[in-house]
């Protein structure tokens, strides 16, 4: 029985088809990629099953709840955690802040401020920014800002994490240290949504990958198969090629 | 053999807030009618200011129909007192606490707006309820409202103290508790505080409610200190400006920048009107325009920036000149 | 037509011509929100000053108050391009609250400064033709409000035309757009800000000099007119010329209505109300957002 499934998940903008009828399904403690290239609708899939934008059609299944109609707050309370793309920190409260703030409004909270703040040192242990945690928000550098997204994700204590683009603009010695954050995150049960464009992350981590082209699903099944997928040679490249997504930049 | 549990030190600032108090709590004793009253006012404000940065400076809702809750608490006080004959304390306590009522269903629909629409939405609303005071019967409508004439002066100074201590203590509690964590990350990025699991509404309503009690309560005391009130006496964006360029001068998002700059600027206020009434609005005005140019972030800022005063005052403007 | 249409009829004429006047008080408004977005608290000020500088003129010089309506738009331009090059480009692109404060301080200071030189003593603008009326029918036209309306008709052309078909225009609306990308193509920012500013302040002198035929001037006369702006803006939609024209209109019908239904004193109930309800129900107006001015 999936943890999070979509079912012909459909999103337009005036005319414009955003998302396709995709169907969607991750299963408990999994990690599933998201994949396509730029514009295939990605974010906007992300948000529709997040609650940030209505579907024009379709309907998502969290744990069992229909979250259509229900607001952020209510989603990220069901356990459902989300990244931006861009990150979104409070800026001006300090890293150790920024944590707590989940802890003390999901569904089950810490017990007071005071527990939060130490619950969201420990989190901030496990990503690696306990050292900077007086720091005020926006004094950190961008792949911090993303550490402390997940952080914050984490402190939100959910089943189900969605990350959309977590490795954009890191170095590849970051990015393997971010695969192996992840790995740990996922090794708690955690199942993981990994939207990305750094292909080495999304095959290296992924159970399974979704491609999405033109709000479409094009392809599913495991990371070396999709990779060699001909569909997905061309949604890349344009024409038959004999390279494909893996060897898109990263 | 016990080990004691580490207590927490007392802080200097502790001692010094209860010796502050304290004199306070004496002053009327010692010194004359006058200041008695000019301090009383300096309180007022005092809270008037603490109390909008509830809603303006922490949640980043900057209220401009404050005022409204002035006039709702004062008129309350008012017919509390000429038509249900109660005494003093009760009706103001009735008008603090309408002001609240009040705030929750406005705010219910007012809180939804953001930015710009907020802001006058709000002083919309101020505006609004001047009218309607001065076309209702039992406001007294155009005429205006005789409240009792008041004893003794010395029941201003105290109730007005006692609100003042209650404001600041709010804004010092207010961050720290969770309520204040939902609040700061909702003034932070609403959306971000969304997905992480906080609604919105509920709080801001908190605050703005708040907020609106102190103006309740000021406006009722108001009332029952000048013994006359009427639509543009009580609703007027005045007070409320005035509350906001001390908010903004002493630092806002503190718990004590909004009560330093009403201690400074109504004492300057006080001296300059004594000149002419006409220098009080040049006054604001002009302030006004120089702190959001040169010290947007107020005297708290200024108290941090020290040596390297001009260079953040640069450091300022080259953030936000074009 | 019996008596009840005839004052309806009466009021829906008397709407659309004080509705005119809403317009050409809003459209500069829109233009600075839409374009620069500033919120300026101080633009029934400048209005109050339109009216004043007509006023001036008009019994110190004799000149008539619709032909000095250039010279009136002259002086506030020549106010506002400075006002904006050197004080409010300081602070433009810090948060909404420091620009609204400091529209607020201006206005503050501008109808003080007005108070002391001129005292609140109302005055008023009575021409030879100030009372004259068309009718046509059962139906009493001022000619004053009917030139108003004309004038405000016209001003919204030449400000659409301007924004549409001159280079200056498009830089407005590039810089309205996205500003960074205007300066790296060589758009001189602050000095187009200030044009804009200074465009925005001409038609609200304008519209003072209209408003000071009808109405009484006085140093407190600017709140109200930035109160219907923003109405107008609200209803309207953003950055609209059409918007504000249609906007003020509505506005105009809505207050004429309401002081026949409900009484004279309920104007600004009336403008709070439609605001509410417009921001809660369709926030984008009657003719939706543009985020940069269309013209």
């Amino acid at each position: 029985m999936p943890l999070l499934e979509g079912r012909g998940l459909t999103k337009l903008f005036g005319r414009l088809v955003a998302v396709d009828h995709v169907d969607l399904a991750v299963g408990p403690g999994e990690i599933v990629g998201l994949i396509g290239p730029n514009g295939a609708g990605k974010t906007t899939l992300v948000n529709l099953i997040t609650g940030l934008e209505p579907p024009t059609d379709g309907a998502v299944t969290f744990d069992g709840h229909a979250l259509r109609g229900l607001q952020p707050p209510a989603i990220a309370r069901l356990g459902l955690a989300r990244t931006f793309q861009i990150a979104q920190p409070f800026r001006t409260m300090t890293v150790r802040q920024n944590v707590a703030v989940p802890a003390l409004f999901r569904a089950d909270p810490a017990p007071g401020v005071a527990a939060a703040l130490r619950e969201a040192d420990a989190v901030l242990e496990i990503v690696g920014l306990g050292p900077k945690r007086d720091l005020p928000a926006r004094a950190l550098t961008t792949p911090d800002l993303r550490r402390l997204e997940l952080a914050k994700a984490l402190a939100l204590r959910p089943r189900l994490m969605l990350l959309d683009e977590v490795m954009a603009g890191l170095t590849p010695a970051e990015v393997d240290a971010a695969m192996e954050m992840l790995r740990r995150v996922n090794a708690r049960g955690i199942a993981l949504l990994v939207i990305e464009h750094v292909l080495r992350a999304v095959m290296g981590l992924s159970h399974r990958v979704v491609v999405l082209h033109h709000g479409r699903k094009i392809a599913e099944g495991a990371p070396a198969q999709v990779t060699a997928a001909p569909e997905v040679i061309r949604a890349y490249l344009g024409t038959d090629h004999g390279a494909g997504p893996e060897s898109a930049p990263p | 053999m016990s080990r004691q549990a580490p207590r927490r030190p007392v802080t200097a600032g502790a001692i010094l807030a209860a010796a502050a108090l304290a004199a306070a709590v004496a002053i009327p004793v010692f010194a004359g009618t006058y200041y008695v009253r000019v301090i009383t006012g300096i309180f007022m404000f005092g809270m008037l200011a603490s109390g909008w940065n509830l809603i303006g400076g922490y949640t980043g809702y900057p209220d401009f129909g404050a005022a409204a809750f002035i006039g709702i608490g004062a008129y309350t006080t008012g017919i509390l007192m000429l038509h249900a004959h109660l005494p003093f304390a009760p009706a103001l306590v009735g008008g603090g606490i309408l002001s609240i009522g009040a705030a929750a269903a406005m705010g219910s629909v007012l809180l939804r707006l953001r930015g710009h629409y907020f802001a006058i939405a709000s002083l919309g609303f101020m505006i609004v309820l001047q009218q309607l005071a001065a076309n209702l019967d039992i406001t007294g409508g155009g005429s205006g409202m005789n409240l009792p004439v008041a004893r003794s002066f010395t029941t201003f100074y105290y109730w007005t103290l006692a609100a003042l201590v209650l404001a600041v203590t709010a804004g010092f509690a207010l961050p720290r508790s969770r309520v204040g964590y939902a609040i700061a990350a909702i003034r932070e990025n609403q959306d971000a505080a969304q997905v992480l699991g906080i609604a919105p509404l509920p709080y801001k309503i908190l605050a703005y409610a708040a907020s609106a009690f102190f103006f309740g309560i000021a406006g009722g005391i108001y009332a029952y200190w000048f013994t006359f009130i009427d639509p543009p006496t009580v609703f007027n964006v005045d007070f409320t400006i005035q509350a906001i360029v001390m908010t903004l001068f002493g630092g806002p998002g503190t718990a004590l920048g909004p009560l330093a700059g009403a201690v400074i600027l109504k004492s300057l206020d006080v001296l300059l009107t004594n000149i002419s009434v006409f220098f009080h609005n040049v006054f604001f005005g002009a302030l006004v325009c120089l702190l959001v140019i040169f010290a947007p972030r107020g005297l708290a800022e200024i108290v941090r920036a020290r040596g390297g005063l001009i260079e953040a005052i640069r450091a300022d403007l080259r953030e936000s000149r074009i | 037509m019996n008596a009840a249409a005839q004052i309806a009829l009466q009021n829906a004429v008397n709407g659309l011509l004080i509705g005119g006047t809403y317009a050409t008080v809003a459209v500069g408004f829109s233009l600075v929100w839409g374009t620069l977005n500033v919120v300026n608290i101080a633009h029934g000020a400048l209005v109050m000053l339109g009216a004043y500088v007509t006023y001036w003129l008009f019994s110190l010089y004799h000149i008539d108050p619709l032909l000095a309506l250039p010279l009136t738009g002259a002086a506030l331009f020549a106010l506002g391009y400075p006002l904006q090059r050197f004080v409010i480009n300081q602070v433009i692109r810090a948060s909404f609250l420091i620009t609204f404060l400091l529209t607020f301080g201006l206005d503050l200071l501008i109808t003080n400064l007005a108070l002391a030189a001129w005292t609140a003593d109302i005055r008023s603008v009575t021409t030879s033709y100030s009372g004259w009326s068309l009718t046509a029918g059962p139906l009493a036209l001022p000619v004053v409000r009917i030139a108003s309306l004309g004038i405000a008709v016209l001003a919204a052309a030449l400000l659409h035309l301007l924004m549409t078909g001159t280079r200056l225009g498009s830089a407005i609306r590039a810089t309205a757009s996205d500003l960074e990308a205007a300066r790296l193509m060589g758009i001189p920012v602050a000095h187009v800000y200030a044009l804009t500013f200074a465009l925005a302040a001409a038609t609200a002198g304008i519209a003072g000099g209209l408003i000071s035929l009808s109405f009484p001037i006085y140093p407190a006369m600017g709140a109200g007119y930035t109160l219907v702006a923003f109405v107008v803006c609200v209803l309207g939609g953003l950055g609209s010329v059409p918007g504000a024209l249609a906007g003020g209109l509505v506005l105009g019908l809505l207050q004429t209505y309401a002081a026949w239904w409900l009484g004279p004193n309920f104007d600004n109930i009336v403008a709070f109300s439609v605001l509410i309800l417009v921001l809660l129900v369709r926030p984008a107006g009657l003719f939706g957002r543009a985020r940069r001015f269309r013209g």
